[in-house]
């Protein structure tokens, strides 16, 4: 220690200044909106269509509420599926019985899945690893048994078909988010005749979740979420409560997971009652291990990796093999997934993507 | 005599079957460095973790300047001035010296919780002011790049006094201090709780006798999860009593 300590620097910290920090977030803005616009059309290259590319973004938003724990707060919740199913059954009662507007649908269904989430979070931010994740898989198994039993309002078994087609109202001017984009004829990606509104709504709100998440994380709550997963003892004990830290990130991952569900149901015109299994909980795991883990996109590549091969390969019954086996070969040869440590090292233009560490 | 800082009444714990503390009263006064000593199984641990809220008591009452702590969580305590430092060094070991102990100044700013989704912590200059303090009280300053897990035993143990310092407690509570640390540590860590005595109440619980008996002003003697004997460190050397249960048939110049 002796010969370190003779040679280190100052004590004052060198920190990032504000000006450095917004050119870092514009940076980080550019590198994801060049993504999302250039993805559908990559997307085509490879068999994907935009229909799927708009559930993709959607479907993310919920892994990354999800790798709001599992990543930021080092706690595992296998009970997302409760808050991804709520949001969306929610959201396809308010549009089949209240009103077609998708905006007053999703903040129902955030509002509602925030209330649930907080909770069923005031219950289990009590208790410590397996069984923190056992009371999470037991309150996820109660709403899809509720809403299983609940035939007259949820359909039961059927899960809740046609929901009527939504639309976006922004003052007078109403949007039907199925009406297709004006045609661009882009030589060898074809004219991307099929993409619609949804695409381009989708995108803008995996933004905005990537956005808030990055925001959130480099916040002074997020930075004490960071020190309650490296060491919640200490953290008790310098002043910090673990449990409300612990509450509100459930309750914000629970909402993120509402609106998720809420824009599929919309999207898809049906919610069906697998959307609440224990399956899609671990779903929600396996995209957010594979894309990486406390990184901002990469809930959304692992996402987009797992539904697109799944896509593509449903037709054949190995599926669920095959995805265990592309879960496993990534916990083993990429630590931290694709978005990770281990893989930035090895492939330093990833390094630009928005990865985030707790307070940065 | 002032009102004390930190007293217990009747304070107990109970396993079972097992009273581990019963009927401690106790009580520090501002600005003064109490030992709690005792043989090994004397209930002192168990007496620290009633004091800093990790266990709770089942009988009695804990103050704290007057008024009752007994049911207040951990960190309520920190909040109120009771910060303590760990027999094993516990610290955020993949973290630098500095941020180690700017996350403990900033719960100073936070409260037990505090809604901060936006608003990042560098804008908050009290905060590394807080730290930088801490880290100097310590001796720590020379390293408060280095991450936290590379330190030495010793430097470990003093950034966790640190985490604690960053919280300004009014009452610093230490678990065996040196407990592992060689002679060179001891020393320096002893001269550090000197320094400290200036600015707070600082209560000790520790096996090293040389180190307690040359820093203390009051020391108390826990046996069989019972106060003993009270006093300076010179009445506690005389202690008959305290001889007899604490030093177990040895004499006097071979352990004290």
């Amino acid at each position: 220690m002796q010969t370190k300590r003779s040679i280190i620097a100052p004590a004052k910290f060198v920190r990032p200044t504000t000006a450095a920090r917004t050119a870092h977030t514009a940076r980080f803005i550019a590198i994801a909106l060049a993504a999302l616009i250039v993805f559908p059309f990559l997307f085509k290259l490879i068999g994907g269509y935009s229909d799927l590319a708009a559930q993709i973004l959607l479907t993310g938003v919920a892994a990354a509420g999800f790798n709001l724990l599992l990543g930021y707060t080092g706690i595992l919740s296998y009970g997302q599926a409760a808050f991804y199913g709520g949001g969306g059954y929610i959201a396809a009662i308010v549009l089949a019985r209240l009103t077609p507007n998708i905006w007053e649908a999703a903040i129902l269904a955030v509002l509602g899945m925030a209330l649930l989430s907080f909770i069923i979070g005031s219950l289990v931010v009590r208790l410590y690893g397996i069984y923190f994740a056992l009371l999470t898989v037991a309150s996820g198994q109660m709403v899809f048994f509720i809403v299983e039993q609940w035939r007259d309002v949820t359909g039961g078994d059927d899960g809740f078909q046609s929901i009527p087609t939504p639309f976006l109202a922004f003052g007078p001017a109403h949007i039907d988010l199925t009406t297709k984009l004006p045609s661009l004829p882009l030589g060898p990606l074809g004219d991307l005749s099929d993409v619609n509104y949804w695409y381009p709504l989708a995108a803008l709100v995996a933004l905005g979740v990537m956005l808030l998440v990055r925001t959130l994380v480099a916040s002074q709550y997020g930075e004490v979420l960071g020190a309650i997963r490296e060491n919640e003892d200490r953290s008790t004990f310098v002043g910090y409560d673990p449990r409300t830290y612990k509450l509100a990130a459930f309750t914000i991952a629970g909402a993120l997971a509402g609106l998720s569900g809420a824009l599929r149901a919309a999207h898809d015109g049906s919610v069906a009652l697998g959307t609440l299994s224990i399956e899609q909980s671990g779903q929600f795991v396996i995209y957010t291990v594979i894309g990486g883990v406390q990184t901002i996109l990469g809930p959304f590549i692992g996402t987009g990796l797992i539904m697109y091969l799944e896509s593509v390969l449903s037709g054949n019954g190995y599926w669920r093999l095959i995805e265990g086996v592309i879960f496993v070969v990534v916990i083993v040869a990429l630590p931290g997934g694709i978005l990770g440590k281990s893989t930035r090292a090895r492939f330093g233009f990833l390094r630009a993507l928005g990865v985030k560490k707790n307070g940065a | 005599m002032a009102e004390p800082i930190l007293q217990t009444k009747g304070l107990g714990k109970r396993f079972g079957n097992f009273n581990a503390n019963s009927d401690i009263d106790f009580s520090v006064q501002p600005g003064e460095l109490r030992a709690v000593i005792g043989p090994n199984g004397a209930g002192k641990t168990t007496f620290f973790n009633m004091l800093g809220g990790t266990t709770r008591a089942t009988s009695g009452e804990i103050f704290f300047k007057g008024k009752a702590i007994t049911g207040a969580s951990g960190p309520h305590r920190v909040h109120l001035g009771i910060a303590k430092a760990f027999q094993t060094a516990n610290i955020y070991n993949d973290d630098t010296c500095f941020q180690n102990v700017r996350l403990a100044a900033l719960a100073r700013t936070q409260g037990t919780f505090a809604p901060q989704f936006f608003a990042r912590s560098s804008r908050l200059a009290k905060v590394d002011d807080l730290a930088e303090e801490a880290l100097e009280a310590v001796d720590l300053l020379g390293v408060s790049h280095i991450r936290a897990g590379d330190l030495s035993h010793g430097d470990k143990k003093r950034l966790d006094i640190a985490l604690a310092l960053a919280t300004q407690p009014a009452i610093l509570l230490l678990d065996e201090p040196v407990a592992g640390m060689s002679v060179e540590e001891t020393t320096k860590t002893e001269h550090t709780i000197k320094k400290l005595t200036a600015r707070m109440t600082v209560l000790i619980i520790e096996h090293d006798m040389d180190m307690i008996m040359g820093i203390s002003d009051q020391i108390t003697v826990l046996h069989g999860g019972k106060v003993l004997a009270n006093g300076t460190p010179a009445e506690i050397r005389a202690n008959a009593k305290v001889q007899e249960a604490y030093l177990g048939g040895h004499s006097e110049d071979e352990v004290l």
